[in-house]
């Protein structure tokens, strides 16, 4: 009988035990994962204002027709290659605070009127996504915008008219990767 | 056999081209290359640079995809008489950019490629109309809402349907005949609907169409649909 009782007992330790195991594993895993996910996020509702989904198509469009080469590309599938979709929204953030800074406000006086109200919208994103970051390795994400910064240097002032042809397929890559 | 009038377009632009160069370049290149798309269905439409050309040319057609680099032949579309091509199957997903391009060949001799601009069917298609069928039950009205098909490698595997690449609504309006005045008697994402509160002994038609938020489109209206209430 006792031998019984304390077979009883102990399972129901051993029970208790794993379960309080399983808590402490998944609050470990949750309290990981939420620092680098819930920073890296943008509010639908920053997609879906016509207006500026239109103008930001719309400057795309005019953008593409200035552009020849239909060979290269780069927001493509390249671009995400090997990348987690969690990493998506981080290596997002790089190309678009990368189109700001070295594309759209090289080229602010052209493809206007858009420009003028594409820029503000994209610079709000920007923000928001200030404090996305990632903990740990992100080299294999650097790896891939750096080459897309590459081609871009490369084709030099044609590379430029490039990345504003593609503002469409950024707008669509930071909805589907951020919010 | 030679085609007729493609030899006489070609000899005429081949006499103006000695003296000048430019009108013979200008009339030899085609036109308006570039897709129609409707509901999701990609068709590339071109014209012919000068009518003299247009008897008994023949046209090749290439596309892909923005980023790749080989041209890809259409096969039904080579050495094709008509103006235009279905790429609808080699333009299937609505959010890549495609290109298409084409080629003319009148009496063994043979144009530049024309290319289109870079086409995005999720932006560029033209949606709708709805069809709609109605019922009448007691002194409601029932209506149902069918939204066009979309091409057929989009409802395999799950129901997709044009909800899957836009958050739309369906509206339905209702028109009283006797006092000429149309309401909005629905918004939402529901295709089946019932409209109550209808006044006895009068008529109603019923139209609907399909609202883009993202974008701020509509679709043209289906076709008015009427019934009367006893």
């Amino acid at each position: 009988m006792a031998v019984l009782q304390k077979s009883m007992s102990f399972s129901l330790m051993g029970t208790w035990a794993a379960s309080c195991l399983l808590l402490i594993a998944l609050w470990a895993q949750e309290a990981d994962a939420l620092p680098i996910n819930s920073q890296c996020k943008l509010e639908a509702s920053n997609f879906q204002q016509p207006y500026i989904v239109n103008r930001t198509f719309m400057l795309a469009k005019e953008a593409s027709l200035a552009d020849n080469n239909t060979d290269v590309r780069l927001i493509g599938e390249k671009l995400f290659r090997g990348v987690n979709a969690k990493d998506q929204c981080y290596l997002m953030k790089q190309v678009l605070n990368f189109t700001l800074e070295d594309v759209l406000l090289p080229q602010s006086d052209r493809f206007q009127p858009y420009m003028q109200e594409v820029v503000p919208f994209m610079t709000k994103l920007s923000n928001q996504l200030s404090p996305c970051h990632i903990s740990g390795d992100d080299q294999h994400i650097q790896k891939n915008v750096r080459r897309l910064k590459e081609t871009v240097k490369k084709l030099g002032e044609s590379g430029e008219i490039k990345a504003i042809g593609e503002l469409d397929l950024l707008f669509m890559s930071l909805r589907n990767a951020c919010v | 056999m030679m085609p007729k009038h493609c030899f006489l377009g070609l000899l005429l632009m081949f006499l103006t081209s000695t003296t000048e160069m430019q009108p013979a370049h200008v009339s030899l290149k085609l036109q308006k290359v570039q897709f129609q798309s409707r509901n999701f269905h990609n068709i590339l439409h071109w014209q012919p640079g000068s009518s003299l050309t247009s008897n008994g040319s023949i046209y090749f057609v290439q596309y892909k995809m923005y980023g790749q680099r080989q041209w890809k032949d259409k096969i039904d579309c080579w050495g094709t008489t008509a103006l235009f091509c279905d790429l609808t199957n080699e333009t299937l997903d609505p959010y890549q950019p495609y290109y298409g391009r084409v080629m003319m060949s009148c009496a063994g001799s043979h144009s530049a490629w024309t290319m289109t601009p870079r086409f995005t069917p999720w932006w560029e298609t033209k949606l709708g109309p709805l069809a709609v069928t109605i019922t009448r039950v007691n002194a409601s009205l029932r209506a149902l809402l069918r939204p066009p098909e979309l091409p057929n490698r989009y409802q395999i595997g799950k129901n997709t349907s044009m909800e899957n690449y836009y958050d739309l609504v369906y509206r339905v309006f209702i028109i009283n005949n006797l006092l000429e005045k149309e309401q909005k008697a629905y918004e939402g994402t529901q295709r089946a609907i019932e409209i109550e509160g209808l006044t006895p002994h009068s008529r109603y038609c019923v139209v609907a169409d399909m609202y883009l938020p993202m974008l701020d489109r509509r679709s043209p209206r289906s076709q008015e649909r009427c019934v009367r209430i006893p």
